[in-house]
């Protein structure tokens, strides 16, 4: 229904029968079956704090562990969480990951031709 | 001419074979071949019981044979078993590993009767408690990661996961016992020697886990240009 009304729109902007036509198209003006992969945005490090701890406790202690057990413990713990964030963090606020979007489209794609 | 025919009856076996990574559907749940006494429901915390739903309606992966029900499997030991042996003999490594076991035992239980009564107590002679202490002591708690910024790359501290750990500790034990050894001295009689020194926090391998430390903490400044 909606999809005749943009062709008529489309049609009318490539024609040459109203002067210049609007659209000089160099690749066909179709939806592609695949999406862009978005930019990865850049994160910042992790447990950088809990890392200086432990290391000027090592430095103080001459990298003895059973003396710097209590720093280790939070190190491992903070880890453990930035693992856990990034693991959860990929796929939600509702939209579609650009890899998982192209396995879709790649199983159910618009056929732009007859078979 | 029955040689070139047999060649063509001989069942055919990929040229490239993977040895890295399972050909199983991430479905399949792993197998657990223990024969402990199920753990009534109401002892189970809520995702042991999901865990316990799961396995009756989800497809498992077939068991290595190397995995018993015997009280005698160690998954760690079979870990370290399967990273000593070389060419496929897996009755070398694990002969090497009993006898290292035996040699550890015998080692600290002449130790436990020559010292006095005092000292007893200290002394352990379970040698499957000695490897997992020694082999704790042995994991690095940071590692270094190449990272390139700016067209040079610079050595990062960043963190381990587990497996990582684990591995490294195990790799550098059993590198350290095949190179630095006196040509007549048999693997098992200097991994034992290993293994004593990392449980008491001596040896090279634990000298090797401090060297790494000391270089993380030498490239401290450097921490910021990781990005995960």
């Amino acid at each position: 229904m909606s999809g005749s009304v943009i062709q008529e729109k489309v049609a009318k902007l490539l024609s040459r029968q109203n002067g210049k036509p609007v659209l000089r198209p160099i690749k066909p003006l179709a939806l592609k079956n695949e999406v862009a992969s978005r930019k990865l945005k850049k994160g910042e490090a992790t447990c950088v704090t809990e890392m200086s701890l432990l290391m000027a406790c090592w430095k103080q202690n001459d990298f003895n562990n059973t003396v710097c057990s209590k720093e280790v413990s939070v190190f491992y713990t903070c880890v453990e969480k930035a693992q856990n964030k990034a693991k959860g963090k990929q796929g939600t606020q509702g939209r579609l990951l650009p890899k998982e979007a192209n396995t879709l489209l790649k199983r159910f794609p618009n056929l732009s031709s007859e078979i | 001419m029955a040689a070139s025919v047999r060649h063509l009856l001989k069942p055919w076996t990929p040229s490239l074979c993977f040895a890295r990574w399972s050909r199983y559907n991430p479905y399949y749940l792993d197998p657990d071949p223990s024969k402990d006494a199920r753990v009534p429901d109401s002892e189970l915390s809520p995702e042991q019981k999901e865990l316990q739903e799961l396995k009756t309606v989800r497809p498992i992966k077939a068991a290595l044979s190397s995995d018993t029900s015997s009280p005698f499997n160690d998954p760690l030991i079979s870990k370290f078993i399967n990273m000593m042996m070389q060419d496929g003999n897996k009755i070398l490594a694990r002969g090497i590993m009993t006898q290292t076991l035996e040699t550890i035992k015998r080692k600290q239980v002449e130790k436990y009767h020559r010292s006095p009564a005092a000292k007893r107590l200290e002394i352990e002679c379970n040698p499957y408690t000695i490897f997992q202490k020694a082999l704790e002591n042995c994991k690095p708690i940071i590692g270094l990661a190449s990272v390139q910024k700016g067209g040079k790359s610079y050595q990062v501290p960043v963190p381990l996961t587990d497996n990582r750990r684990r591995f490294l500790a195990m790799k550098w034990l059993i590198t350290e016992c095949r190179d630095n050894k006196h040509r007549r001295t048999h693997m098992y009689e200097k991994l034992s020697q290993e293994l004593l020194a990392a449980f008491a926090n001596e040896g090279n391998v634990v000298k090797r886990k401090h060297d790494l430390h000391k270089m993380a903490e030498a490239n401290r400044a450097y921490a910021h240009y990781r990005w995960w």
